[in-house]
């Protein structure tokens, strides 16, 4: 077997730049990564203490690692991609240094249209009795619930930019506009499903990984020259939280980390409602349960999946297409980075090409060229 | 008139800019609280500027006007082009951002920005970052005692100490470094 020879430009004694780390995080089930790893301590091992700051928005979280007032973060790996591109802000070079997690997301639509959803079978059908424009929310433009969205009602036939009102709203106050009839449907993290279908006032009718399964969901995010500058740090990092994600892949403990969760100073809400969804989805082989580990299968950083947001900002008129968007997630996705880190912690390194069919039945590979994004019929 | 729109959703003392701006020549348009209502103002008050606290939930609501309204007849709200960045980036330490329209002088932003940066001082948060950093020193040496203890006493491997600590942190439901002072402290007691 031959091993990858890395041309690494770190200090050869490994000695860190850094030794103090401030991470940002939003309230969700899958921060569970930066709140075990914090909690356990596992960076001590390593050399690093981490100091986790609680976000109070996604703009917050990408204003602050621009600053340098964060060092990483917890973060929707389309905004990573959205800043790449600058979309709607400054564009900076960003690193993706690891997938956290993958699925754990849903669509939760109110009473009214899961009965009418029932009744009519079809999507379009269900959404025409509402009798005004539908409005369906999610957490941030460039986001990951703004794609699984969009990418699920083009494949039930509802274009996502003429059809539906496209709102974002905090994730906590969802579930309120739900509840005041001021929303059809949400495309967010749990636990908000969760809590949303708890309170009685919708029901999850689509689970994330019934849109693309195990799709790549929240990062470990940074901006691009903290890896060039702390290399041995952000090696250290990744280190620590593959150590977390590997605690994280025992039910019982995602049981103990789900009464953490609950915490106000993470999450907020009841374990009883975040442990659930962190174990299981649903009966159906196509809902599946968050990832966080599986062996190392979920963290690597394959560019070939950022290309993915890549095409489909293209394909929803968010940018334009691009030839070079391969070259771009390579240099964004810190492979050579990742593939140090899991070997010195003895995570197995994946590095086959993923392959998936997605809810629309098309396959996506990570090969995009301007044939693939013009092959969808809905776009913008 | 410029119309700018203030976002009031934290307990910072945002509010009070607007009776400052007013007195320079503002025209301050009625305070949103919550996201969807900002949603509504941007749509039918059409502002030039809207400010709004960092820590604000209501940010990733603006993100969206602003990105996805690019191609809508409606003011497109975004970091401006054209704007000083630097200024922006101060802003945003600071504790304020600013949404403004796309092709807004600098010159006229600028006697805004300086009054909501005003009412920001950046001291306290220095302040706080200097204490937690010292308490995260601290826990860490306690931790570290702890772990030479119990390979010292139990003959442990650092790794089956450190296992060792991490689940009884679990079971307690506290944190690693408070496990650590219970076995420093339980260890400190006399025979």
């Amino acid at each position: 077997m031959n091993s990858p020879a890395y041309t690494s430009s770190s200090d050869p004694s490994g000695k860190l730049e850094k030794t103090h780390l401030r991470l940002g995080f939003v309230a969700l089930s899958d921060a569970a990564p930066l709140v075990a790893a914090k909690l356990l301590e596992f960076g001590h091992a390593h050399g690093l203490t981490i100091e986790l700051l609680k976000q109070p928005s996604w703009a917050a979280i990408r204003d602050k690692l621009l600053s340098g007032d964060l060092d990483a973060a917890h973060s929707l790996y389309g905004l990573v991609y959205g800043v790449q591109l600058g979309i709607g802000g400054p564009q900076t070079d960003m690193a993706v240094l690891m997938v956290l997690n993958r699925n754990g997301q849903a669509i939760t639509v109110s009473n009214r249209l899961a009965a009418a959803l029932d009744e009519h079978k079809t999507l379009p059908a269900a959404l025409a009795t509402l009798g005004r424009k539908p409005v369906f929310a999610q957490t941030f433009p460039t986001g990951t619930h703004a794609m699984w969205l969009y990418y699920w009602l083009a494949s039930q036939g509802v274009h996502p930019l003429r059809d539906i009102e496209g709102v974002v709203i905090p994730p906590p106050q969802m579930v309120d506009a739900l509840a005041q009839d001021r929303l059809d449907g949400l495309c967010v993290g749990e636990p908000w499903n969760a809590v949303a279908q708890e309170r009685g006032v919708g029901r999850t009718i689509a689970y994330s990984s019934e849109v693309w399964p195990d799709h790549p969901e929240k990062v470990l995010a940074s901006r691009r020259d903290f890896v060039t500058r702390y290399p041995n740090t952000a090696r250290a990092l990744v280190q620590t939280m593959l150590e977390a994600c590997r605690w994280l892949d025992d039910d019982v403990h995602r049981v103990e980390i789900s009464r953490r969760l609950a915490a106000d100073e993470f999450v907020g809400v009841p374990a009883g409602l975040i442990a659930p969804r962190l174990i299981a989805a649903g009966s159906d082989e196509k809902r599946r349960a968050v990832k966080f580990f599986a062996d190392g299968v979920v963290n690597y950083p394959h560019p070939a999946e950022g290309v993915w947001f890549f095409a489909q900002y293209a394909r929803w008129g968010m940018a334009e297409w691009r030839d070079d968007f391969a070259r771009i997630a390579s240099e964004v996705n810190q492979v050579e980075l990742y593939c140090e880190a899991a070997a010195n912690v003895g995570v197995s390194v994946c590095a086959d090409s993923p392959s998936a069919v997605l809810v629309d039945g098309r396959v996506w590979d990570g090969k995009a060229d301007l044939a693939y994004m013009q092959g969808f019929s809905i776009r913008a | 008139m410029l119309r700018v729109l203030l976002v009031t959703d934290t307990d910072k003392p945002i509010g009070e800019l607007r009776d400052t701006l007013a007195r320079l020549g503002y025209y301050m348009l009625a305070a949103t609280a919550s996201p969807q209502a900002l949603h509504k103002a941007v749509e039918s008050e059409r502002p030039d500027v809207i400010i709004v606290d960092t820590e604000s939930p209501s940010r990733d609501t603006l993100e969206q006007l602003a990105v996805m309204n690019a191609t809508a007849p409606r003011p497109v709200l975004m970091f401006s082009n054209d704007a000083n960045q630097q200024l922006i980036r101060d802003a945003v330490g600071a504790g304020v951002t600013a949404y403004l329209v796309e092709g807004l002088a600098t010159e006229r932003l600028a006697p805004i920005l300086e009054v909501a940066l005003a009412r920001f001082a950046q001291e306290s948060q220095l302040r706080e970052r200097l204490a937690q950093a010292e308490n995260e020193l601290a826990e860490r040496k306690l931790i570290d005692r702890a772990k030479r203890m119990l390979m010292d006493s139990q003959k442990m491997t650092e790794h089956a100490a450190y296992a060792t600590m991490r689940k009884r942190a679990m079971n307690q439901g506290v944190k690693l470094a408070e496990v650590a002072r219970q076995i420093v402290a339980a260890a400190d007691l006399p025979d």
